[in-house]
């Protein structure tokens, strides 16, 4: 058996080669030529069509960033977007984050949907990648994190959204919905709750149900008579029966898009009479597919929903080039926080002390105070203890001529509210 | 009002208190089993497809869901309506399902599950991301005048969308028995399906019967997709959700049995409707898969199902 002896130069190759394998990365590191964020949304499956909307309204910022120069404080730093998609199943939001910051994704954004944001948490916690929600209502999301945080078993908190939670949406849907109906001079008493049965729509019909107990407004919610469905239904005669058994004056739903095309339709056939529909949150009662798909059933339907400000320039001119980027979609919740959420990053990076360090990103992002945002917010967008924005907030929107018109509260209102809604 | 006069409500112990009344009862049972018309026609498909060939056929949901699509594609393109229409979608499907048979299943016919499961599971991909690709995510939905309009039935109300679907997969199932019981070429189907290798001794060309009842199986769900587009919204990847259904009615009517598809299908929809009627309506699907374990457990062959030798 002969054996290879391992001469001086042969081992000096070898290490010489290896260490310069190995640190390559660090060298590439210390001089990025662009800031990669990982864009995970759910671009197909169920959840493609507002997945999409979001990838395209962060792509558009993307662009819309560099083109004013990139990150000016950081010598005009590109910022570049690594994309990923769930597929709409919640476990791969962790597989993509995972696959995106090994590309070298140095910030995680996404991902609309709770269960997949979840998901993607417990990367960013690990790996101490900061991750920008731009997406999900679940509050345990950023709220589990800050309890970790607190209780000491995790060093620090890599995790912020800028979205309304489920609690908060159920404060201001029946915050609206007491001062709609106030300003109607009408005092529903039996106003029906039907959701979803998935993670969003259980965690927005507890949101509203307790902000419903706390407030003890004047108006009656049926607490004992909710109607959940399972989501996706195939049919929902019968949950509509039961609506229709129940006498409502008002139909508060939580639906999904596919649920309210059959949930809608089917409220027309069964001659449920009601004074109005109008949701406390949720997809699939204002965008242009369902307006088309739904047509005269979804006339004067409200929704609170974050929300465009269509009052700012700025966003009116983005709305239109959204328009012809996306074959006439319109710029909405979806398009909107995901723009959003890509110049809030580039507020964090201009003002972080240095890019390499996930912890000093971090501390520039607890100490944002961000004003340019184009959807409709309550104040300075910037976070609280848990890591939410408490000036995330929704607008009361409602369909109008086909049209979807912000419609409460009154300073961010462009048209008088319809409710009761006419007589067919 | 139209609806005519309420019957005296009785009060059952019902969750959250709910007054159940006797006519919410008799609406989930007439909805159920309108509604179960169309599930049937579905689940017919599947289980022709699986009685021939012993290939169980993941793409099902994905090609009714591509029944949909045409449907809408008709409606929307050429104003043909989808109660009309379904011949145009059932002869597409049919051509599908024969090509599909022919290039593909054909090699794997008598292949491991393992590997068969696999190709159809390729198949259901291809589909269903064709179908994001040419139409898009968003769910659609088929706009027929007749699906706008409901009859009343003292406090009743018939659909009468579900009712036109009912009716039209009835006559297509009898029409399906017929063409099986009462041709050549059904009895042909029915031949190789008892005994392939019988069937080929005898001169029957089992390639050609294959691909035909393939394409049969393919244009029921063909069929059934058009005449559920104005009920079900659908996009892509509601594919998976139909196949499940139909898998679930198949097992519990009897795998390979068309009776017992036409059954299951009717009784997975009514107990879906009176699950929602008793429980809460999020819990329905737990009344259907109940069945089903139940099924499995004291009936494995299903209701109508022959046990296996």
């Amino acid at each position: 058996m002969t054996q290879h002896a391992l001469t001086r130069r042969t081992f000096l190759t070898t290490t010489v080669g290896g260490a310069a394998l190995v640190a390559a990365p660090r060298v590439l590191r210390a001089q990025p030529k662009s800031f990669k964020i990982a864009a995970v949304h759910p671009v197909t499956g169920p959840l493609a069509e507002p997945g999409q909307a979001c990838r395209l309204g962060a792509q558009l910022a993307v662009e819309a960033v560099n083109a004013a120069g990139g990150v000016k404080g950081k010598g005009g730093l590109q910022v570049e977007l690594l994309t990923g998609d769930t597929q709409s199943k919640p476990e791969n939001g962790r597989l993509e984050s995972e696959r995106l910051v090994n590309q070298g994704a140095q910030m995680l954004m996404g991902s609309f949907d709770s269960g997949s944001t979840a998901a993607m948490v417990s990367v960013a916690q690990q790996k101490r990648v900061p991750f920008l929600i731009d997406i999900a209502a679940a509050d345990p999301i950023t709220a589990n994190v800050a309890k970790a945080v607190k209780d000491g078993q995790q060093k620090l908190q890599y995790v912020y959204r800028n979205f309304p939670t489920g609690s908060s949406f159920g404060r201001k849907a029946v915050q609206y919905f007491t001062e709609i109906f106030a300003e109607a001079k009408l005092t529903p008493k039996r106003v029906v709750l039907m959701y979803c049965n998935d993670l969003f729509g259980v965690n927005q019909s507890r949101g509203f149900l307790a902000a419903y107990k706390a407030a003890k407004p004047a108006w009656t919610l049926l607490e004992d008579d909710v109607i959940p469905w399972p989501e996706p239904p195939s049919d929902l005669s019968t949950e509509v029966s039961k609506l229709k058994a129940l006498r409502p004056d008002v139909i508060a739903p939580i639906t999904r898009p596919a649920s309210a095309q059959l949930l809608l339709p089917e409220i027309r056939k069964q001659r449920v009479e009601y004074l109005g529909i109008v949701g406390p949150g949720s997809p699939g009662l204002y965008e242009a597919g369902q307006i088309a798909a739904l047509k005269d059933d979804l006339e004067y339907v409200m929704a609170s929903n974050p929300w465009p400000n269509f009052r700012n320039p700025k966003t009116q001119r983005l709305a239109e080039d959204y328009q012809k980027r996306s074959n006439g979609r319109l710029f909405d919740t979806n398009s909107g926080y995901s723009y959003d959420a890509i110049f809030i990053i580039a507020d964090v990076l201009e003002r972080a002390a240095k890019l390499d360090d996930p912890d000093a990103i971090v501390e520039a992002l607890q100490k944002t105070h961000y004003t340019g945002g184009l959807m409709q917010y309550g104040g300075p967008i910037h976070f609280n203890e848990v890591g939410d924005n408490p000036n995330a907030i929704p607008t009361m929107i409602q369909v109008l001529k086909s049209k979807p018109v912000a419609v409460w509260p009154k300073e961010a209102a462009l048209q008088k509210f319809v409710f009761p809604r006419p007589k067919a | 009002m139209a609806e005519g006069s309420r019957p005296a409500e009785v009060r059952v112990p019902a969750p959250q208190g709910l007054t159940i009344d006797a006519t919410l009862v008799a609406q989930g049972l007439l909805n159920g089993v309108l509604f179960g018309g169309v599930f049937s026609l579905m689940a017919v498909g599947l289980t022709l497809i699986f009685g021939v060939m012993r290939v169980v056929n993941f793409a099902h949901g994905d090609m009714m869901v591509w029944g949909m699509y045409l449907a809408w594609l008709m409606a929307t393109r050429a104003g043909l309506d989808p109660y009309l229409g379904f011949v145009v979608c059932a002869a597409a499907l049919f051509g599908l399902g024969f090509a599909v048979q022919r290039t593909l299943v054909q090699r794997i016919v008598d292949a491991p599950h393992e590997m068969q499961i696999l190709l159809m599971l390729g198949v259901a991909l291809v589909l269903e991301n064709t179908a994001l690709l040419v139409f898009g995510p968003e769910p659609q939905r088929v706009r027929s005048a007749l699906a706008q309009s409901t009859v009343w039935l003292g406090p009743l109300f018939v659909d009468v969308a579900r009712l036109i679907a009912f009716g039209v997969a009835a006559l297509l199932a009898a029409l399906l028995w017929l063409f099986l019981f009462r041709t050549d070429l059904g009895r042909s189907i029915r031949a190789a399906a008892d005994n392939a290798y019988g069937a080929l001794v005898i001169g029957t060309d089992v390639r050609r019967v294959y691909a035909v009842a393939f394409g049969v199986g393919a244009a029921c769900v063909g069929a059934a997709g058009a005449l559920v587009s104005p009920l079900l919204p659908f996009q892509p990847p509601t594919g998976l959700q139909l196949s499940v259904a139909s898998f679930n009615i198949v097992i519990i009517g009897g795998m390979g049995s068309l009776v017992g598809a036409f059954v299951g299908g009717v009784l997975v929809a009514v107990a879906e409707s009176l699950g929602a009627v008793f429980l809460r309506p999020s819990l329905k699907e737990l009344v259907s898969f109940s069945l089903l374990v139940l099924i499995l457990l004291f009936r494995p062959a299903g209701i109508f199902g022959r046990r296996a030798p």
